[in-house]
């Protein structure tokens, strides 16, 4: 990789040529980073072909060549008239997610997405993919960073159960600004509820206006350790999601279940290893965890690590009071 | 007026006379000056070489010299072994020619544009090095578990943790209109293009950050203070020298 390829005046010794070549470079780059464009509205992948114009008709090829990886562009060479565009342009496809309410979109991102509930809005300034399927509407959906949601995180590294279909009732204990809460929204769907709780009031207003667009999000700026605060906010919920990062947070989510939680409801459990111990090693911990879990009659069922997304981290997900089987 | 006379008489110059064409052949006449310095020149030369010589006589084959750290001898001959280099020479040619800010200016764009392209590429199809556990309530269970099934889903599934759709929802499942050969071929090949710039992207940004770092170490080292600061690890290619400063209370 040249190093000149990033001072813009690296080029000098090019002469006229290359100043257009820059010029070039930079149009190329607006439409790389299309996605600016489609984050505030239509179609993020109509307009690259715009954007991509203008980086072409900037200058010759070699004027680009020092700006070829900046942009990462193959741009000019295809509206050149190479291959002629991709077989009638279908940009992006949506694959089903084993979860319900999930998707993964695959064309030039590669991306959990989950079906955007209020569209034509960003949340947390995410991407917004629209697809049109033939003889349907439009579908929007919004991209979900694994590496900023744990949720986001255990769901591709392939946990078994989120136990949040549609329709179902989640109780989400550390809501911070409401960025997974959103996406948990977009998968309950407008039939179910998520009541979101977080403590601190600086993040509790941006998590408010989350909810002032998804009428399925009940914000509760309260501490998730008085579950009696908030008591009369909250009805059974079928699963409780909580990241709160606390080193008693077994506590904190046992206190909530026995207020909330349905016989036989489901739990969700992020853990950071460092905010429990950051001593002992992360194994240990997610296992001390896990003992403490089992007291407080939260039955695991399974645990999950996140890497690559985050680092001794881990997902349990259980069951609270299973129903008695008979043998 | 006798005086000024011989003064000018002292004042002329003294010519010799040189060689005559006719003899050029033989080549360059010399004369005493000319001697004196050849004689001096082979003077100190032997000179030179006789103190060599002496030392290497006087030379004590077992005795220790600092230098000998960092050099040896090859077949007789003294070799210096090569410094390991600190710098990359792009490095150096950025750090030479480029001032600091503008570097920090860089690496904060890279940096946004990394953020930007990973906020959309979430290594879906990558191997994933995280462990998955089941608990289970008896060791028999424990044994006889069946990872496919208890995930409800094709055991060649298995290793695609991103997505192991149920075997009921693949039943459902259409996916003549999601496979056509076309699409996914050009797709697949987008979204390798998009991890490539993500790829180079980054090493680039760790690249300005190393310049980063050593041209601020540089600016720290050259600012004064009363005792120079102690190296605890020299620089490499990839990582900024390590200074160690002695804590100084500012009231």
């Amino acid at each position: 990789m040249g190093f000149p390829a990033f001072s813009p005046r690296g080029g000098g010794g090019r002469g006229a040529g290359g100043r257009g070549g820059s010029r070039g470079g930079f149009g190329g780059d607006r439409g790389g980073f299309g996605d600016r464009g489609g984050g505030r509205g239509r179609g993020g992948f109509g307009d690259r072909g715009g954007f991509g114009g203008r980086g072409r008709g900037g200058g010759g090829s070699r004027g680009r060549g020092g700006f070829g990886d900046r942009g990462g562009r193959g741009r000019g060479g295809r509206g050149g008239g190479g291959r002629g565009g991709m077989g009638g342009g279908k940009k992006v496809f949506v694959e089903p997610h084993r979860h319900a309410g999930v998707f993964i979109a695959r064309g030039k991102e590669d991306a959990l997405v989950t079906k955007n509930m209020a569209i034509g809005d960003s949340v947390y300034g995410e991407k917004r993919i629209a697809v049109e399927e033939e003889g349907t509407e439009k579908i929007e959906y919004r991209v979900w960073n694994p590496f900023r949601s744990k949720l986001a995180a255990a769901i591709l590294g392939g946990v078994d159960q989120i136990h949040m279909p549609p329709g179902s009732k989640v109780l989400y204990l550390g809501a911070a600004s409401g960025t997974t809460v959103s996406h948990v929204s977009d998968i309950v769907g407008p039939e179910g509820l998520v009541y979101a709780v977080e403590f601190s009031h600086r993040s509790g207003r941006d998590l408010i206006n989350v909810a002032k667009k998804r009428t399925n999000i009940i914000p509760i700026i309260e501490d998730a350790r008085h579950p009696h605060k908030y008591r009369m906010l909250i009805g059974m919920v079928d699963t409780i999601f909580a990241d709160v990062a606390q080193p008693d947070q077994a506590r904190i989510v046992a206190l909530n279940a026995q207020y909330f939680l349905k016989n036989g409801g489901h739990f969700v459990i992020s853990i950071k290893a460092n905010c429990i111990d950051s001593t002992a090693a992360p194994e240990a911990v997610f296992a001390g965890e896990v003992k403490k879990m089992q007291a407080e009659k939260m039955k695991p069922i399974e645990q999950l690590t996140l890497e690559p997304y985050e680092r001794d981290h881990a997902v349990v997900v259980g069951i609270y009071r299973p129903p008695v089987t008979k043998k | 007026m006798a005086s000024l006379r011989n003064a000018f008489k002292s004042n002329k110059a003294h010519r010799e006379r040189h060689q005559p064409e006719a003899r050029a052949h033989l080549g360059f006449l010399e004369k005493k000056k000319d001697y004196r310095e050849r004689a001096r020149d082979f003077n100190e030369k032997k000179g030179a070489l006789k103190g060599l010589h002496k030392r290497a006589l006087n030379k004590n084959p077992d005795e220790f010299y600092f230098h000998m750290i960092r050099s040896r001898m090859e077949e007789g001959e003294h070799v210096e072994t090569p410094k390991e280099e600190e710098c990359t020479p792009e490095q150096l040619k950025l750090m030479q020619t480029q001032d600091l800010k503008y570097i920090a200016h860089k690496r904060l764009v890279e940096s946004k544009k990394i953020d930007k392209l990973q906020a959309q590429l979430h290594l879906v199809d990558a191997e994933k090095p995280n462990n998955h556990v089941f608990f289970v309530d008896t060791k028999e269970e424990a044994k006889n578990l069946n990872v496919a099934e208890r995930l409800q889903t094709h055991p060649s599934l298995l290793s695609r943790k991103s997505n192991r759709p149920r075997l009921e929802d693949l039943k459902k499942m259409d996916l003549s209109k999601i496979l056509n050969d076309e699409t996914t071929e050009n797709v697949a090949e987008e979204r390798m293009k998009s991890y490539r710039q993500l790829e180079k992207r980054i090493a680039r940004e760790k690249q300005l950050m190393v310049a980063q770092q050593k041209m601020e170490m540089k600016k720290m080292l050259r600012a004064k203070s009363c005792k120079p600061p102690v190296r605890i690890a020299p620089g490499t290619k990839s990582t900024p020298p390590i200074y160690k400063w002695k804590h100084e209370r500012k009231r």
